[in-house]
Parts: C-alpha cells; structure tokens; sequence
C-alpha cells in the first residue's frame, strides 16, 4: 500500500518535472518565431509596392483601406491605453485609487474599514491644531483684557439717582429658569469645550499628566451628555425672548450713540437694548443654533456620519464656540460686575424703578402706562 | 536604536487575512475591534492589490498631535503606543488618522461613548510594566520586549507584510523592487513617514 503510493508519488513528481520543462520551453520559441515572421511580412509588402500595379478602382479601395487602416490604429491606441491602465507594469493607477479615499473591499467591518488612505485627517489637524487654537486663543484673551481695562478705567456702572424702593418685575419665573439653564448649561460647555482644545497646554504642564486626564475624563462626559440640554434650553430661550427682541425705532438711536457706554449717556430703549437684541440674535440663536447643531454631528456618530463630515462638524463647533464665548464674556461682564443691578435683575426677576427709568426708559414707561410687552 | 516601521508588499499581499486573525488571536482583541485589515482595490478584476492596513506608527503621527489628553507617544523605537488611563474616547484620533487605525470597542456609540482607543501596539504592549497582566488586559502581548517582531509579519504567508527596523525594510523591499522590475511603492510611507527626512538613512 504505502509502496505503491510512494511510487505513485515518484511518478508525479517525474510528471510535474516534465511539464515544468515544457512550460518552460515556448516562451523563447516564440520569442524566435516572432521577429522572424516580422521581416517575412514587410518583405511582402515591399514587394507589393515595388510591382506598383493599379486596377480600375485601385484609388478608391486605397482611400478606403487607409481609412480603415487608420480607423484600425486609433482602435489599438485605445486599447494600449487601456492595458496600461490595467496593466501590471503600470501601477500608477491603482496607487491613485489607494490615495483616493474610495471604500473598497473588505471583510472587516467597521466604519469606511474600506478606506486606504483618508488626506482630510490631516486638513482637520492643520485647521484645529493651527488657526482655531492661535485665533482662537488670542480672541478670548484679547475679549478679556479689554473688559478688564474697561473695568479699570470705568468701574461698575452705577445708578445716578437713588433707589426708589419700588420694584417692578423684569422677568418671569419661566424667563429666568430659561435663562439660568442656558446659562449654567453654557458655562459647563464652555468650560469643557475650551479644555478639551486648550487644557493640554495649560493644565499638563501645571498639575501634571494624571490631572488632566481626570479632568478630561469628567470634562467630556459633562460636556457629551450636557450638550443636548443646551440645545433645548437655547431653543426654549429664543421662543421666550424673541418678541421682545425685534427691532424698535429706539435701536437706531442706541447704535448712533454706541449704547453710551464711552459717553456714560443712558439711551432709552425698550425692554432689551440693542445691545442686548445683538447678543439675542448673533450669539444665542444664530451661534447657539450651529454650536449646539454641529456638536449633535460629532455627539451621535452612530448615525453613520463619514470622518469628514465629523472633521468639519468640529471645525464650525469650535470656531463658533469660541466666538459665542467670546461674545459672552461681554454679556456676563455687564451682567455682574459690569452694571449694578442687572445680577439681581435676573436672580430676582424684580429691578428698582430708577434702574428700570435709566436703562430701559422706554420700557419702564410701558410697564407704566400698563402696557406691558412681555407676558 | 531601531526605527520600527511596517511595510506591505502589494505585489506579494493575498489577502488571506492571516495578519488579521494572528492580531486578533495574540493580542485577544474585542469584539468590533480590529488592528489590522485587508483592503483589496479592483477586487476580482485586473489590476486587483490587496494592502495590509493597521497602525503604520508615522514619524509625524496626527494622532499625537490632536489628542487632547496626551495620552499617546512615541517610543524610543519610534513605535506609536497609547495609555488606555487617560483616554476619553473622544475620537479625535480617528478623525485625523490618515489609515483609520484607531478603534473603539463601542463603536460610533451615541453621546460620544465609544470607549477607549485600541489599536496596533506594533506587538509592544503599552506603558504599563512589560509582560504584566495588566499590559495584556488593555494592550495585548508584548512581542517587542520579548525580543520578537510583530506576530501579523512574522505569520504573512507571502511575506508582504514586513515588520522591523525601517533601514532593513527598505534594503529587503528595495531589493525585491528591483528583481521583479515593478511594484516600487511602499504602500503609504509617504503619508506615514513622508515628512521626516531624517528616517530615510
């Protein structure tokens, strides 16, 4: 038995040599026949060109065979082109595709697992690591110091007259609940936000390498699972605010005279300055709407969203989070330590009729008359 | 020191996926999670190229420079490691990856909560202690220290797939390069070591 197999396996071994052999031997036998067959057919046709015989109708067959012939040499150059896009010894091609950022094929699954080579990675590096952070850095310190020079030099804003003692409500319970969730919500967000894009330089090298990491660890869960809640407190807040933020007669007076904060002039203006109507609209509702927007984009990317959507996302979040934080340095400034009586305003809900006749004439004469514009 | 890098050898690649189940099976990966994958362009027509994907462990590596923790470095060998500790899972990363190596175990979890990175350790464990329980817990296997090559080259059936000092690579690469007349490229060392002048020694 094991004989005999062992001799059958000898004689496929001796099988495969000869074959080898023979698969071996006509490449170059080809190789000899070709160039000998080229020569032969010129020959032939030199021959044919010499005699020179013409045949009634000979042109017209010539104008024809060149035509085809011609015909017959773009169709081969196509196809050169062709060969060499698919060829082995042109890679070129499949090296492009390698680069492209195309899903191909592959067993493993995960998200774009068929993708080689993704180059937005980088645009997204060179964006966050370079212009968002410098800008970004040197906006929020720029904002911060010029309040801390205005303090410097004007201090708090005061009332001119002496408080009356009546009080008058500014805003509802649901105005300020509103307020308060955005607010507090916002703060955390910032605070998490600029961390997660700063602390790496701040806080690695002051508290060290462990410090940041529990801070980062708390940081984006906070800032993760807090995000939603903003958007639904950034939408309940424009619902609440709107109306009494539209444009009035009185905001062209306020912007002539820059809201007086140079001149110390106290403006009349309705229940919100236009001060106030720009930092409604251009930060809370327009930049809250995109940071609150493109961080749902990088907080649900179980929706399939590709990297380079995320990588923009991100680009939008940041640099619209730093101007809404920028932006609201000056809202918290005036409403602390900026303007006397504007904390109480909003922890209260109530403010004393001179605060109300010096910043918001207008409104206080509403409030007056009965008339007020808020419900 | 040695310069660690991978190569893979397009003209030589299967795609058997024997890198991906040796990766999986040393370093006992989660579920969801692979290390290293088979891309294969133009699959079943002409021109068709399988590519061998994990970490490439770059000289000017993206992700070392967007992590907001720091938790990723480079070795002396310059192999790309991370610390399972400090990581947030925030996915940054993954963004800036040019290969997609980084990976989570929850996947593109919502509210963010894909867990902490993995991915290649070029077989060289993490920063806890060498051959600790530890280590293989979050990391895997530490081949390196061992004085081994990563297990996914060492298994390539074709050797495509090359692991090991950069100089070396180059010479075995160049030398195959040039006896077959074709296939020069050294599939994403630009993208992965293009920007360092200094590795091409």
């Amino acid at each position: 038995m094991s004989t005999s197999l062992m001799r059958r396996d000898g004689r496929g071994l001796l099988l495969a040599l000869a074959l080898w052999l023979l698969a071996l031997a006509p490449p170059p036998v080809l190789a000899q026949a070709e160039p000998g067959d080229e020569p032969a057919q010129r020959q032939l046709r030199e021959q044919t060109r010499q005699r020179g015989e013409f045949q009634p109708g000979e042109e017209i067959r010539q104008s024809e065979q060149v035509r085809q012939r011609e015909q017959t040499g773009q169709r081969e150059q196509t196809r050169q082109r062709e060969r060499e896009r698919a060829g082995p010894l042109n890679d070129a091609p499949m090296w492009r595709q390698a680069r492209s950022g195309d899903e191909f094929f592959t067993t493993v699954r995960g998200p774009e697992a068929g993708v080689l080579i993704q180059d937005e990675g980088n645009t997204w590096r060179q964006m966050r690591n370079g212009p968002i952070k410098q800008y970004g850095s040197a906006l929020l310190l720029v904002v911060l110091l010029a309040l801390a020079v205005f303090y410097a030099v004007k201090g708090m804003i005061r009332l001119h007259a002496a408080p009356t003692g009546h009080r008058i409500q500014r805003f509802s319970m649901f105005e300020r609940v509103v307020h308060w969730g955005t607010a507090i919500t916002f703060v955390l967000l910032a605070v998490t936000g600029l961390a997660i894009l700063f602390a790496k330089h701040l806080v690695a090298p002051l508290l060290g390498h462990d410090a940041l990491g529990v801070l980062l660890v708390v940081g984006k869960n906070i800032h993760n699972y807090i995000g939603p809640v903003f958007l639904v407190f950034t939408v309940l807040m424009i619902l609440a605010f709107a109306r009494d933020n539209l444009w009035e007669a009185s905001d062209r007076v306020w912007i002539r005279k820059g809201g007086g904060f140079i001149s110390g002039e106290h403006v009349p203006s309705g229940r919100f300055n236009f001060g106030e109507k720009t930092w409604f609209w251009g930060g809370v509702a327009f930049l809250g709407l995109i940071v609150a927007g493109s961080g749902l984009v990088l907080d649900f990317p179980n929706f399939g969203q590709l990297r380079v959507t995320m990588q923009w996302a991100n680009v939008i979040h940041a640099t619209a989070s730093i101007l809404l934080i920028a932006l609201s340095f000056g809202h918290i400034y005036l409403g602390t330590i900026g303007l006397e009586g504007a904390y109480r305003a909003m922890r209260t809900g109530y403010v004393d009729e001179t605060w109300a006749k010096e910043h918001h004439a207008l409104w206080y004469e509403d409030v007056k008359t009965g008339k007020p514009r808020h419900s | 020191m040695a310069r660690m890098k991978f190569l893979c050898d397009a003209e030589r690649c299967i795609e058997c996926n024997g890198c991906v189940t040796a990766c999986k099976n040393e370093h006992e990966v989660p579920w969801g999670v692979n290390r290293r994958r088979v891309v294969t362009i133009n699959d079943g027509v002409p021109g068709e190229r399988s590519m061998s994907v994990a970490c490439m462990h770059c000289s000017d590596a993206p992700c070392i420079a967007v992590c907001p923790t720091n938790v990723i470095y480079h070795t002396e060998e310059g192999v790309v490691l991370h610390d399972k500790d400090g990581c947030i899972g925030c996915g940054y990363c993954f963004y800036a990856c040019p290969f997609g190596a980084p990976q989570f175990p929850n996947g593109p979890a919502a509210f963010g909560a894909r867990g902490k990175m993995d991915k290649c350790t070029f077989c060289a464990g993490g920063p806890e202690e060498n051959h600790s329980d530890a280590e293989f817990e979050k990391y895997g296997r530490n081949r390196l220290a061992q004085g081994k090559l990563p297990l996914c080259a060492e298994m390539c059936s074709t050797k495509a797939l090359l692991a090991g000092d950069a100089a070396e690579l180059s010479d075995i690469f160049r030398e195959r390069a040039l006896r077959r007349g074709k296939g020069f490229e050294a599939w994403g060392w630009m993208t992965a070591y293009g920007k360092d002048k200094e590795e091409a020694k």
